[in-house]
């Protein structure tokens, strides 16, 4: 092979690619008329190619619609002194190892303080501070009391705010849970009229474990959610109790559910609502 | 009528909040995709498109008015995709696999005909094995080319490499996979 043809190997691999306009194509394609080893190269990549146009990837859409990742951006906007998103806590709930110790979870307090206290001024007894203007708003100079049960109620709201996060997501997965099922059709052993959902009923299992725990963490937190949460619940107990070969048709119920009940739609109003 | 990108990047660019969403409605699916075909990971690409947008936000000042908005927006997410790939590598070596790569997969490869879904999951296997094999820069190249369709002065723009860069890293790319996608049939 001559250098004059090792030259042209880098055009025919970029005309195979779709890369090479106006004279540069031209002259690509004559070559490859007057070459035969260039021609059956030229085959070769255009088979390769072909192959990467089948990759689904390039037609995947997001799994979470546009609204939520909407919300997830503004919301990571507004955390103050944020650090660059961890693609291990971003998306993944129970894994924020900013809370695995007391230094990290008061770094995560001082953050959230102004958020938490400054907007809602309340009274001890739960009633909200009149807003007057002049030197009357201001409180009172705290005392060593006062310090203490500000920090207690700092830290309960930190709670309520962890609790209204992790009911977001969760609400998220399960959405994802959802809509992969809604889509799924892989074909299992057990012949036609049959769906592949075992890992559908798997993920489900484990939401319904977290469901579990959510609860526990605090109730009043995410009591508005609670009717989408036991709809979730429903739903995701019926995946659960699937067989991982499931009749088509079971499957098709319960997409027609779904939409009978708006319950995509409510999860993601609700999980916007959780995340403020 | 719709505010251009380059409206709604000088507002950003004002703190207007307001530009997010349409800016996010026009060019989200394209972020995700391409991170999507580099990282090989439905979470780690969602955050890509989330530290994007976050980014775009935060140096909409900074952006250059006379240039294009969707190749700066790749390119932050190019940026973040490779960081991202780059810590994963690192905690493969260190740790555990990062995953399975069965839910991404499974996702991507949802589609009306089980057969064509079947072919597809295996493409996606495959064809996401030889991308790990490239080189970085070739595999920055091959993905803005065959993901995201950019014409090769734009992946030169976007990547900041000369066109003659571009040209060799394509050529490389396309013949490695080649190589490794040998026997796989269309």
């Amino acid at each position: 092979m001559t250098l004059f043809h090792e030259a042209w190997r880098r055009e025919v691999s970029l005309l195979a690619c779709g890369a090479l306009e106006g004279v540069a194509r031209a002259a690509a394609l004559d070559h490859v008329r007057s070459c035969a080893s260039c021609r059956l190269e030229l085959a070769a990549l255009r088979e390769t190619l072909e192959l990467v146009a089948a990759d689904p990837v390039r037609l995947a859409e997001p799994p979470i619609a546009s609204s939520a990742l909407i919300a997830r951006v503004q919301a990571a906007i507004d955390r103050p002194g944020r650090e660059p998103i961890a693609a291990e806590t971003a998306w993944r709930p129970f894994a924020a190892p900013a809370l695995r110790s007391a230094a990290a979870a008061a770094a995560v307090l001082a953050a959230l303080l102004p958020l938490t206290l400054g907007p809602r001024l309340e009274r001890q007894d739960g009633s909200p501070v009149p807003v007057v203007s002049g030197p009357a708003a201001f409180p009172p100079a705290p005392t060593a009391d006062d310090d203490t049960s500000v920090s207690l109620d700092a830290l309960e709201r930190l709670e309520i705010h962890i609790a209204r996060e992790h009911a977001a997501r969760y609400l998220n997965e399960a959405q994802d849970v959802l809509v992969t099922l809604a889509a799924t059709s892989r074909d299992c052993e057990r012949g036609e009229g049959r769906v592949d959902v075992g890992e559908e009923a798997r993920r489900s299992r484990a939401l319904l474990a977290r469901r579990a725990l959510l609860v526990e963490m605090d109730r009043a937190a995410v009591a508005s959610a609670r009717p989408v949460l036991e709809d979730v619940e429903l739903m995701l107990r019926e995946i659960a109790s699937l067989e991982s070969c499931a009749r088509r048709a079971d499957l098709e119920a319960i997409s027609r559910e779904l939409g009978r009940r708006r319950l995509l739609m409510k999860m993601d109003l609700m999980a916007r609502e959780l995340q403020g | 009528m719709e505010a251009s990108d380059r409206d709604l990047m000088g507002r950003l660019a004002l703190g207007d909040r307001g530009a997010l969403e349409p800016l996010m409605e026009r060019h989200y699916r394209r972020i995700y995709r391409v991170a999507l075909a580099y990282l090989r990971n439905v979470d780690d690409a969602l955050d890509a498109v989330q530290e994007t947008f976050v980014k775009a936000f935060r140096n909409a000042a900074r952006w250059d008015p006379a240039s294009e908005v969707a190749p700066w927006l790749v390119r932050i997410a190019v940026n973040h995709s490779i960081d991202r790939y780059r810590r994963g590598r690192r905690r493969l070596a260190r740790e555990e696999p990062l995953d399975d790569g069965d839910h991404e997969l499974r996702m991507a490869a949802a589609g009306p005909s089980a057969e064509r879904a079947v072919f597809g999951r295996e493409v996606a296997e495959r064809v996401a094995e030889a991308l790990k094999d490239l080189p970085a820069k070739q595999r920055e190249v091959f993905v803005l080319r065959h993901y995201d369709e950019m014409s090769l002065d734009e992946i030169a723009q976007t990547l900041g490499m000369s066109l003659g860069t571009v040209k060799s890293s394509l050529h490389r790319a396309v013949h490695r996979l080649r190589a490794d996608l040998e026997g796989l049939k269309a």
